[in-house]
């Protein structure tokens, strides 16, 4: 037993180890220091896409609040902290629970009938959203955008490389609680929906309640994601938290994999790594807006019609064909 | 009382707009069982051929639309043929996903291929008004209320009285039994993209002088069409439509009688409560699930 | 002597858009009785069913049932995803099992009602959670046991042979401790040995989980090679109801199932 979740952890803890290690290695001046900007925002966009799993792909349920709730666990968060003068850890941890009190409040509407309705649902709350960033300046900051600073933890301020580590610290953590519950009965009854909900009503598993508690827990996911957003990013504009944004979420969890827990992670590099990494180094189309929108959008559809388990898949599928090779050989 | 006819009136206008991107959507969704988010950026991208065309080459706005049109119909039957019809066997998640992505695809295409500026496009009839209960209501925003009606009513006695209107209504209720009855339900599925490609890009050109032609530009339009369609029922063509003109409406008596900048939220809200009571919406028929 | 049945429908009706598809069927099973429902096709079995397990709920009739605990109870009108934690339990024509967890997964995922912890303990794996998942997994063990399919515990669904899904499914009903097993035409898709050691492993069953069940079948075989009486329906209407031979001999039953005699 003990062996079991060793080797269950061990794939998540080498990938923090990995990643802590970065800002060193940027220090020793083998990668560049905007790289270690990327990779943090490589991770808390993982953070939101790993909550977008649980809903989407154990679940079976579309949302397109994502960026929305993302914003509300930002815009509070930077609030707090600046004008209340809250603690970084309160602050973060009220930044997760009003957005997703809201979100319960969406799920308690739109939850009861078909599932797109769901997807409808999410999509307006996300558009009265964006609005009203825009609109409420006191909260918000309006166009001109909303400052905060890197975390504080009882008086020791984080710079931006020990921000990151934080990130990727929170990231692990987060990664083995949401292995725990889905693989408990929590995981089984999201599967079971996702797969007849006739037959989940027939094994005693209540549909509303389990759906409200997918999404409750992705709206938490993206609340938190927003939240690190602001204190890693340091700076919130009300136009980052569009439909372009919620549909790239989408995007990680699709390429990276459905129901896994390390495709969110692999689908952000590749949806936010790669544009920023190698894309705009490219020669003159590298400079030009909406290339990466269109490398993802494609990307989707091609995973969705070939590949459909996702890119993190490749390694054993890749190993797979070999092995039979060799057998046929 | 001149204000409420005024506000009637802009409110019949905006209800057509919602109505003929609700109606693409509807469209789609009877005959490919897929909800199609890449409604409003397929119109931004067509309204966009349109709005250059109009620009660079200095026709007739009237010419401009039918060019917008006809790339859209042409976007439309290219979705269909190198996207969708290759995604039968997939789930209707999955389907979603894809048009997601299609989203992404014209998104990103149309600042590379139009620039980032917001262009602007005019209105059919530039000026002129007509006074009417007191309220005086242009000649643009009667040829639009005009437009969407015309439209409404050529589709519907098409789907209503012709052949192929038969086929699509068969197509929408059992396209399994549907293809065995001899009905070439794959034409009928990318006849539904053309159609409704071309009827979200009408939307948009009937949108865009009220606002501007960017990436944008069809956001608030569809999340309206998409609440239509939840509102009306998913299990008609005439029930999302009829919901596009109350919600037209009412948003407009709600912004001026109740709150400017909550009007849209308490609307969306009162609706999502009214499928609570009544979850296949105005117009639903009740299904029984086969378990 | 009603404490002795373990179902019992009196006049259950439903009409869907003005069609009867189930008209005032009563009918009764026994505590330990392996009952069959049969029909020809439409007849409306599938319906009694879904009225039975409160998936759809009938316009009139009363459906009591002896509960777990002992005391009779009227389903009509409870949620659907209670309708398990009473003691009843139903399996699905087409088997919905979830392809991308084991065996063992599967089978626990019938204890659902039994799961007192939540998702905070297992998010953390508290030793409550911890012990919870320890039990079950063992009940489930023993369970693959009992279907001769333990040496595949940890092999995933997906890919299995149709005659191990349908033990699986058969598996997971167990988990919840039922006293009326509900069966929809267990037998389809299945060949000649098959259907033959199915029926062998209902009757085990039975008498390993001192349950009754109620089989709702199209097979004919297998339903008067187990049954131990049946009830035939047409049109949503009872034909007739007695021990296997009454059926094949009743003049009502073959008529519905082969035409009139000219």
């Amino acid at each position: 037993m003990k062996k079991i979740i060793f080797s269950r952890y061990t794939k998540y803890i080498l990938l923090g180890v990995v990643l802590a290690l970065m800002p060193t290695i940027q220090q020793m001046g083998f990668i560049r220091s905007a790289t270690i900007t990327t990779f943090g925002t490589i991770i808390f966009y993982a953070v939101v896409a790993i909550g977008l799993n649980v809903l989407l792909g154990y679940s079976g349920l579309i949302s397109l609040g994502t960026a929305g709730f993302m914003g509300l666990g930002a815009y509070l968060s930077t609030f707090l902290t600046e004008n209340l003068g809250l603690p970084f850890f309160v602050s973060i941890l009220l930044a997760v629970i009003v957005p997703t009190l809201a979100g319960i409040l969406v799920g308690l509407i739109s939850l009861r009938t078909q599932g797109m309705v769901l997807a409808i649902a999410t999509l307006a709350v996300a558009e009265v959203f964006r609005i009203k960033f825009t609109q409420w300046d006191a909260f918000t900051g309006g166009f001109s955008g909303a400052r905060a600073e890197f975390p504080t933890f009882f008086g020791f301020e984080f710079d931006r490389d020990m921000t990151f580590v934080f990130l990727t610290v929170l990231l692990v953590l987060l990664m083995i609680i949401t292995d725990n519950y889905i693989h408990s009965s929590v995981g089984r009854a999201f599967l079971t929906m996702r797969v007849s909900e006739a037959a989940a009503q027939a094994m005693g598993i209540n549909l509303l309640k389990y759906k409200l508690m997918a999404f409750a827990l992705a709206t938490a996911y993206a609340a938190l994601g927003g939240a690190l957003y602001a204190h890693f990013i340091r700076f919130s504009f009300p136009d980052s938290w569009n439909l372009g944004l919620s549909l790239q979420i989408v995007a990680v969890i699709v390429i990276g994999g459905l129901k896994t827990i390390m495709g969110p992670i692999v689908g952000s590099i590749i949806v936010f790594g790669v544009p920023a990494i190698i894309l705009s180094r490219l020669p003159v189309i590298g400079d030009v807006d909406g290339l990466a929108f269109i490398f993802n959008g494609v990307l989707i559809i091609i995973v969705v019609l070939f590949y459909p388990n996702g890119l993190v898949h490749i390694a054993t599928d890749v190993k797979k064909l070999f092995r039979k090779k060799r057998t046929e050989v | 009382m001149s204000t409420f006819f005024q506000l009637i009136f802009s409110g019949l206008e905006t209800g057509s707009i919602y109505a003929l991107a609700a109606l693409g959507i509807i469209i789609i969704f009877r005959t490919s069982r897929t909800t199609n988010f890449a409604q409003g950026a397929i119109g931004m991208f067509n309204c966009y051929v349109a709005t250059v065309t109009l620009i660079n080459l200095e026709v007739p706005v009237w010419v401009a639309v039918l060019v917008g049109m006809l790339t859209a119909f042409a976007t439309g039957v290219f979705v269909d043929l190198v996207i969708i019809r290759r995604a039968q066997k997939v789930s209707s998640v999955a389907k979603q996903i894809i048009t997601f992505g299609i989203i992404m695809i014209f998104t990103g295409l149309a600042p590379i291929i139009f620039g980032t500026m917001p262009l602007s496009f005019p209105r059919f009839i530039l000026q002129g008004s007509l006074d009417l209960f007191g309220a005086s209501i242009s000649y643009n925003g009667l040829l639009n209320i005009a437009i969407g009606l015309l439209i409404m009513g050529v589709l519907f006695y098409f789907l209503q009285h012709t052949k192929w209107g038969l086929a699509v209504r068969v197509t929408a209720s059992n396209d399994a039994t549907a293809r065995l009855m001899g009905v070439p339900t794959s034409m009928v599925t990318m006849g539904a993209w053309a159609i409704a490609a071309a009827l979200g890009t009408l939307a948009a050109i009937m949108h865009a002088p009220n606002i501007s032609v960017g990436v944008n530009m069809m956001e608030n339009v569809q999340v309206n069409a998409f609440i239509a369609i939840v509102f009306g029922g998913f299990q008609s063509f005439h029930g999302p439509v009829i919901a596009a003109y109350i919600i037209g409406l009412s948003r407009n008596l709600l912004l001026f009688y109740g709150s400017s900048t909550w009007g849209e939220p308490i609307l969306y809200g009162l609706i999502l409560l009214f499928i609570v009571f009544r979850p296949n919406g105005l117009i639903g028929k009740k299904i029984v699930k086969k378990v | 002597m009603s404490n002795i049945n373990a179902l019992k429908i009196e006049n259950l009706s439903i009409a869907f858009g003005g069609l009867k598809a189930v008209d005032d069927l009563s009918f009764h099973i026994n505590v330990g009785e392996i009952y069959g429902l049969i029909g020809p096709n439409g007849a409306g079995k599938t319906t009694v069913f879904n009225c039975i397990t409160q998936f759809y709920h009938p316009t009139r009739g009363i459906v009591n049932f002896k509960t777990s605990s002992g005391e009779v109870m009227d389903l009509v009108g409870q949620k659907t995803h209670n309708i398990i934690k009473m003691g009843l339990v139903r399996t699905f024509q087409n088997v919905e099992l979830i392809k991308d967890l084991n065996l063992l997964d599967n089978i626990l995922v019938g204890a659902h009602i039994h799961f007192k912890t939540g998702l905070f303990s297992n998010a953390f794996k508290l030793p409550n959670a911890r012990k919870e998942e320890e039990k079950f997994a063992q009940k489930a063990t023993k369970i693959l046991e009992f279907l001769g399919i333990a040496d595949k515990k940890l092999e995933l669904a997906g890919g299995q042979p149709y005659g191990v899904l349908k033990k699986v499914e058969l598996g997971r009903t167990l988990m919840s401790d039922p006293t009326l097993i509900v069966l929809d035409e267990p037998a389809a898709g299945l060949n000649d040995t098959e259907t033959l050691e199915l029926a062998h492993l209902i009757k085990q069953i039975r008498e390993a989980y001192q349950c009754s069940i109620l089989l709702v079948e199209h097979d004919m075989r297998l339903v008067m090679d187990i049954c131990d009486r049946i009830c035939a329906i047409s049109f949503g209407k009872k034909l007739a109801e007695g021990i296997p031979e009454q059926i094949q001999e009743s003049a009502d039953v073959q008529e519905a199932y082969l035409g009139k005699k000219e």
